[in-house]
Parts: structure tokens; C-alpha cells; sequence
């Protein structure tokens, strides 16, 4: 979206008197209570890639996109029905079932990986001079959570209890970093779609920053549980120069559903295979 | 006023760079985009929050009863990042509330405009569903 519809100017002789309450935007009878303007999307900075001391590449900066939100297979780059082609029979059925009103993610649960939110996340680096231990990325919302990647070469548990991020090892590949992640639980799901996955999921992360304002995100989904064959989906952030995360309690006042869907609150769709 | 409406703007540079999504749920699976809404009322209630902010508004009906409409807002982080303030509205304030009504039929719904009685400031509520 290159231009964003932008309320910018309120032209108090244009407002009519209103009634107390009226329906209707913009249409006939509703009331002028603005013009609407455009403004221009701010550039992504394109500079080169700013590195480390040592020599690796910085990805600090504070982040938006590069995963998806709606739908796995269009964020990801790919074609109507390239991974829904690759659905199991239950998974098929289980998607097929999936109400979006009832994803977890609504609850303030966690969204998964690789999926992102309309909230920024941040790279935290090793920043000093010894080898790096351990990398976090945080994330504003939803929900305010951190994922922390392994970097001093562990391998994986044997035996992994599941969790709602998993267990993640990095390493650098010239100037991409690999986050290889396994001992995912099957509560969350890809997508506001429904795309599903099991606890054999297993998501190999490909960061590339390709300049100073973009980083790709290229993942290979591999879950012999839900599909016949592993995937790959592509994804860009962006940066967001002069931005600094803030604070995002999710469950501070969550009304989701409570009063707005007939019925009332749903309880959340944590289910999997079944 | 000029100013903070000025930092209002460039705030919404900053957004729009951040990309057009601002709600923690999908807005269409909650909201009717097909019912669209128009209050004027007086504000009783405002939750600086998140997930979402929330600004209640008394309205008059013309038989005399008053009517609490709830009306959800973007995330406090992301109206943060527009320019607003916890005072950008406060109790008492006439405001006008435009929005998309609750699927549910409540005397609710997402704003996408929130407007103050004196016509100097503009202030968006907008959640895309994206």
C-alpha cells in the first residue's frame, strides 16, 4: 500500500448538525465531518547493510512483516492451492472446520513462527567480544513475548517437551542467519486461514538483510504430519527508522468477542490432530 | 494545536511505514463493515489499553434514554505511534464516533474515526483487517 487514506483536515463549517446517533459513512444521509487526504508512505531506508565488529551483519533495527498474517500460501509468495494441495486428508478437514473467530491468537496466545503480527519485533545480538551465546527476538505484541535462538552450536533435545515456540539453534551462513527450530506444540496456527501443523513441524528460518531497510525471511516449513511434502515461503521486512518497541499487554483488556460476536466469547481453537 | 496535528502526521508517516495493520484479530470476523455507524455523545469511559484502546460514548437517544456504545480502537501502541496521548480524549468530551457495528448486534463497535466537538482535531481509530 503506497498511499495510506489519511483524515487530515476537519472542515467544521462542512459538519452539519447531527443526530444524536445516524448510520451510514460517506453515503447518502451519512454526515461530512472531514475531507480525506492522501500522504505519501514514508521510504524504507535502502543504504547498505550496516554490520558488527565482527564483521556480522547488524539486523538490529525495529521490524514489521516478514511472515505472514492472513494467509500463509499469498503472504508467502506462492500460488492459490500450492500448499493447500499439500494438505493430509485431516488437516484438509480440519482447516476446512477452522473458524477465525476461534484462533488463539485472539485469546492473546502466542502466534507462532513464522508468523508475525501487525506489532514491530526486534533483533537482539551477542554485542560483545566473545562468541555469541544466545540470540532473542522480541516482539511488541501480539502477544509482548521473545523467542530465544541457541548460538553457540547445541544441538537439539533428544526429547523436547512442546512448546508454543519451540526449541531454536542459529548459525551464520556467510550473511544469512539460519534459525532452526523443532518442539513446536500444535496450538497455533500459521494463519488467520487456519493452515495446520503438528508437533513434527520443523521451520528452517533464512534472514537475509538485503540492504539497510529490508530483511528477507525465506522458511522452510517441513511437517510430515499435515503435509505430503516440505515448503518454502518467502517473506520481506521492513524496517521502521526512528520507532522503539512499547509496551503490549494483550490481556490487560481483551474483549475479544466478549460482547461483539453473537454468543459471546468462544473458547479458542487450540486443537490438532485428533 | 497546529503542532501536535503536525506530529499527528508525521506520526502516521512513521505508521504507514510500519505497514497497515493494526488489530490483533480479524476486524471482519467481529465487526460488519456493511453495518456501518455514526454516533455523537458525550465520552463516560476511556480505556488507554491494549490489545485495544476503548472510548465509551453516552448517547441521547431522542425518547431520553442514553446508550453506552463501546467502541474499540487501535492497539495503545499503535495509537501511541499516531500521535495520541491518554488525554488526546477525555470524560466528558462530545466526540463523534464513526465506525462498524458489532456482528453481535451490541450497542458496539471498531472505530474508524473519532472526531472532537470542536472541530480542530482529527483524531483515527482506524483497525484494518489485514
Amino acid at each position: 500500500m503506497r498511499r495510506l487514506l489519511v483524515v487530515s483536515v476537519l472542515v467544521a463549517t462542512a459538519v452539519p448538525l447531527l443526530a444524536q446517533t445516524q448510520t451510514g459513512r460517506g453515503g447518502s444521509g451519512a454526515p461530512t465531518v472531514g475531507t480525506v487526504n492522501t500522504a505519501k508512505r514514508a521510504a524504507v531506508p535502502t543504504g547498505p547493510v550496516p554490520r558488527l565488529p565482527n564483521g556480522h551483519v547488524d539486523l538490529d533495527g525495529v521490524w514489521v512483516g516478514g511472515g505472514p498474517i492472513n494467509d500463509l500460501e499469498k503472504d508467502g509468495g506462492l500460488k492459490p492451492g500450492e500448499i493447500d494441495s499439500l494438505l493430509l486428508p485431516w488437516a484438509k478437514e480440519l482447516m476446512s472446520k477452522r473458524d477465525v473467530t476461534l484462533e488463539p491468537h485472539n485469546q492473546c496466545l502466542p502466534m507462532g513462527v513464522p508468523r508475525v503480527t501487525p506489532f514491530p519485533y526486534r533483533f537482539v545480538q551477542n554485542y560483545t567480544d566473545k562468541a555469541p551465546t544466545h540470540l532473542f527476538i522480541l516482539h511488541e505484541g501480539n502477544i509482548h513475548t521473545y523467542r530465544q535462538i541457541f548460538m553457540d552450536g547445541r544441538k537439539h533435545p533428544d526429547d523436547l517437551d512442546s512448546t508454543w515456540l519451540g526449541h531454536s539453534i542459529g548459525r551464520w551462513e556467510g550473511d544469512t542467519l539460519v534459525i532452526d527450530t523443532v518442539g513446536y506444540n500444535d496450538k497455533w496456527w500459521f494463519d488467520r486461514r487456519g493452515h495446520p501443523h503438528t508437533e513434527q513441524l520443523h521451520t528452517i528460518e533464512r534472514w537475509t538483510r538485503k540492504d539497510m531497510g529490508h530483511l528477507e525471511n525465506v522458511v522452510t516449513i517441513d511437517d510430515p504430519g499435515a503435509y505430503t511434502k516440505p515448503f518454502t515461503v518467502k517473506f520481506m521486512a521492513t524496517w521502521t527508522p526512528g520507532n522503539e518497541l512499547l509496551e503490549y499487554i494483550c490481556q490487560e483488556n481483551n474483549q475479544y468477542g466478549v460482547q461483539t460476536l453473537p454468543g459471546g466469547l468462544p473458547a479458542a481453537d487450540t486443537g490438532g490432530r485428533r | 494545536m497546529r503542532k501536535k496535528l503536525a506530529v499527528s502526521l508525521a506520526s502516521v508517516g512513521l505508521l504507514c511505514s510500519m505497514g497497515p495493520v493494526f488489530a490483533h484479530h480479524s476486524v471482519a470476523g467481529e465487526y460488519d463493515v456493511n453495518k456501518p455507524v455514526t454516533v455523537k455523545g458525550t465520552v463516560s469511559k476511556i480505556e488507554w489499553t491494549n490489545p485495544h484502546a476503548r472510548i465509551y460514548v453516552d448517547v441521547a437517544e431522542p425518547n431520553g434514554k442514553v446508550t453506552t456504545w463501546n467502541f474499540e480502537l487501535q492497539a495503545r501502541s499503535a495509537l501511541t505511534r499516531l500521535g495520541w496521548t491518554g488525554k488526546s480524549v477525555k470524560i466528558g468530551d462530545t466526540v463523534t464516533v464513526e465506525g462498524d457495528r458489532a456482528r453481535s448486534g451490541a450497542t458496539g463497535g471498531h472505530a474508524t474515526a473519532v472526531l472532537l466537538a470542536d472541530g480542530s482535531k482529527v483524531l483515527m481509530g482506524a483497525n484494518n483487517d489485514n
